[in-house]
C-alpha cells in the first residue's frame, strides 16, 4: 500500500476543520454553556433555587401539582419535572391567559416561585446547542442536522490530527508549551497540548455526536427506536348510564400511578410526569434508577387511569441495544454522570474544544500571513500602475 | 488579484454567516402567526372553530398523513367529551378506523384542543375537514368544513 505523506494528512486536517471553524466554534461554545445551564440558572435566578433551610424532605410531584391547582383553580396540570436537587420542580400547566406555563414550585417548603410563561434559559441552550433554533419540520430539522453532521468533521479532525502529531502521546508525560518563543510557537504548542489532553473528550464527543446523527435519521424515516405508549381500548373508557350524573372519572388518581411506579422499579426516582392528555391516553411517567450511566428518562411507564394496569414499561434491563445508546449517549454527552463535578470538567473541555476551532484558525492565519501581505503589496503595485497607464 | 486574495483571507469565515439564522428563527419563534381560524360551527353543546397551525401540505407520521390544527372552543365543556377525533377526506372517517391510532385524535387541556388530522398526502378540492365528537351518553356529533382554498394551493 502506498504511503500517503504527512502533508497530505496535514492538509486533510485543515480541509475537514478550517471552512467550518466559526460555526464549529459556537456549536462548542453554546454546548460548554449548556452543560452548566442549570447551575447558571441557579445562580443568576433566585425564584429557581430549591432553598431548604429547615431541612425538610422533598414533597412528592402530584403533592406540588395539588399546590398549582389549588392557587390557580381555572388551570389545568400538565405535567411535571424534577431538575436536580437545588432546582424547583417544574410545574406545567394551562390557564385562560397562559397556552403553556410553568411553575417552579419549591420542593422542600410547597411554595410556588415563579411563573414561566416563556422559554427557560435551559431550554433555550439546548435549542441553540442541539439544532441552532432551526425550526422543525416532519420529524427533521435542517439544524439538527447540520449540528450532528459536525461529529463526523471532529472525528476526523482528531484522527488526521493525531496522524499528523507524531508520538503526540509524549504530551502527556512531558506536556510542552513554550510561552517566549513568538505566536506562531505558543498557538502551535497550545493547539497541539490541548488537542492530546483532550483525545477522550472529542471521542466521546463525537461519538455521542455521531449517535445524535443515526437518531436523527431514525425520526425523519418515523421509525421508532422506543415504541410509543399504547392507546386505551375504547371500551376501557365508559358511557354514562341512564340515571347517573356524574361525569365518569379515572379510578387510578396520579398518586396512585406514582405509587404504582414505585413498586414496578423500587429506584424510581420520576423525572418527567405526563397526564392524560384526552380520555384514552394514559398516565406517562419517565424517571431515573440507580444506573448512573443512564439518563434521568430511562425508566418509564405508561399506567391506565380507568383499570390500574401497567400497559408498558421500560428500564435498563430490558432495554434493546439502541434504546440504551438511546439512554447513556445525554449523561455521556452532557456530563450529568456524575453530577456537578463532572459536569464542570465537561465544562473546562468545552472551553478547550472551542478554543481549539480558534487556535487552528490563528495558526492557518498567521502561516499564510506573510503571503498575504506580499500579494496585496504586488495588486497594489499592479492597481497603481494600471491607473497610470 | 485582489478579489482572490480576499476571498484567499477570508473564505474561512463563510460558515459564520450560517450564525444569522438562528436569530432569524428565535424571532420567528417569539412573534408566531398562524393562518385565520375557519368560521365556528355548532356540534351539540360545542361550538368549535379549527384554526390550520400552517398552510404546508400534510406531512407522514405513523403511517398516516396528517395536518395540525388548534380546535377552539368557543362553547362546551372539553370534560363532556368521551372521544374525539378529525380527519380530512371526502366523508368523516369510521369510528374503527379513527380508534386505531393516537393520529386524529383531540388532545390538550381544557384550555385548548390539537389535533393532527388525518388526511392523504394531497388535499382535494372535495376535502372537508371532519370533527367528530362522542360525548359521555354515547351520542355522536359530526361536524364538516369545506378545505378553504388558501389551504388548497399548498
Amino acid at each position: 500500500m502506498a504511503k500517503i505523506s504527512n502533508r497530505f494528512w496535514f492538509m486533510l486536517h485543515g480541509w475537514v476543520s478550517l471552512p467550518i471553524w466559526i460555526l464549529f466554534s459556537f456549536i462548542c461554545l453554546t454546548g460548554t454553556v449548556a452543560v452548566l445551564s442549570h447551575e447558571l440558572t441557579w445562580l443568576t435566578n433566585p425564584a429557581a433555587r430549591a432553598t431548604n433551610p429547615n431541612e425538610l424532605p422533598a414533597k412528592p410531584v402530584d403533592e406540588l401539582m395539588l399546590v398549582v391547582e389549588k392557587a390557580y383553580p381555572n388551570a389545568q396540570v400538565m405535567g411535571a419535572m424534577t431538575l436536580e436537587p437545588y432546582l424547583v420542580n417544574a410545574i406545567t400547566f394551562t390557564d385562560a391567559d397562559k397556552p403553556y406555563a410553568i411553575a417552579y414550585v419549591n420542593q422542600y417548603t410547597g411554595e410556588i416561585q415563579q411563573i414561566n410563561e416563556g422559554l427557560t434559559f435551559i431550554g433555550f441552550m439546548r435549542s441553540l446547542h442541539g439544532w441552532l433554533l432551526f425550526p422543525w419540520q416532519s420529524g427533521y430539522s435542517v439544524g439538527y442536522y447540520l449540528v450532528c453532521s459536525m461529529a463526523l468533521l471532529m472525528l476526523a479532525s482528531l484522527v488526521t490530527g493525531l496522524i499528523v502529531y507524531k508520538r503526540f502521546w509524549r504530551s502527556f508525560f512531558a506536556p510542552k508549551l513554550r510561552l517566549t518563543q513568538g505566536k506562531k510557537t505558543l498557538l502551535s504548542d497550545l493547539h497541539k497540548l490541548s488537542g492530546v489532553w483532550s483525545i477522550w473528550f472529542i471521542a466521546i464527543m463525537s461519538l455521542t455526536g455521531l449517535w445524535y446523527l443515526v437518531q436523527a435519521i431514525f425520526w425523519h424515516a418515523d421509525i421508532d427506536i422506543e415504541s410509543h405508549a399504547p392507546m386505551i381500548a375504547a371500551e376501557q373508557v365508559p358511557l354514562m348510564q341512564a340515571g347517573d350524573t356524574q361525569l365518569p372519572s379515572a379510578n387510578v388518581s396520579f398518586t396512585e400511578a406514582l405509587s404504582l411506579a414505585k413498586q414496578r422499579f423500587p429506584d424510581f426516582q420520576p423525572s418527567y410526569v405526563m397526564l392524560p392528555e384526552h380520555q384514552r391516553d394514559m398516565y406517562h411517567l419517565s424517571g431515573s434508577g440507580d444506573h448512573i450511566f443512564y439518563d434521568q428518562y430511562s425508566y418509564s411507564l405508561s399506567i391506565n387511569p380507568w383499570t390500574g394496569e401497567i400497559a408498558s414499561a421500560t428500564s435498563p434491563e430490558t432495554m434493546t441495544g439502541m434504546q440504551t445508546l438511546m439512554h447513556i449517549a445525554d449523561p455521556l454527552h452532557y456530563g450529568t454522570l456524575g453530577g456537578i463535578w463532572t459536569k464542570l470538567i465537561w465544562f473546562f473541555f468545552g472551553l478547550v474544544l472551542s478554543g481549539m476551532s480558534i487556535t487552528g484558525f490563528m495558526m492557518w492565519g498567521l502561516r499564510h500571513v506573510r503571503a498575504f501581505k506580499q500579494a496585496e503589496t504586488k495588486d497594489l503595485a499592479a492597481d497603481m500602475i494600471g491607473e497610470t497607464r | 488579484m485582489a478579489s482572490s486574495i480576499f476571498w484567499l483571507k477570508h473564505k474561512y469565515k463563510l460558515s459564520g454567516l450560517i450564525l444569522i439564522l438562528p436569530f432569524v428563527f428565535l424571532y420567528q419563534s417569539l412573534s408566531p402567526s398562524f393562518p385565520p381560524a375557519w368560521p365556528s360551527q355548532q356540534l351539540g353543546e360545542f361550538k368549535i372553530a379549527p384554526m390550520p397551525l400552517d398552510l404546508k401540505a400534510p406531512y407522514k407520521h405513523h403511517d398516516d398523513y396528517v395536518k395540525d390544527f388548534m380546535l377552539i372552543f368557543e362553547q362546551g365543556d372539553v370534560a363532556h367529551i368521551r372521544q374525539g377525533y378529525a380527519n380530512i377526506g371526502p366523508e368523516a372517517l369510521p369510528l374503527e378506523a379513527l380508534q386505531k391510532g393516537e393520529n386524529g385524535v383531540l388532545h390538550g387541556s381544557k384550555h385548548g384542543q390539537h389535533v393532527h388530522a388525518i388526511t392523504g398526502a394531497k388535499l382535494a378540492a372535495t376535502d372537508s375537514l371532519w370533527v367528530s365528537i362522542q360525548n359521555w351518553q354515547g351520542e355522536w356529533l359530526v361536524s364538516q368544513w369545506p378545505i378553504p382554498e388558501a389551504v388548497l394551493v399548498q
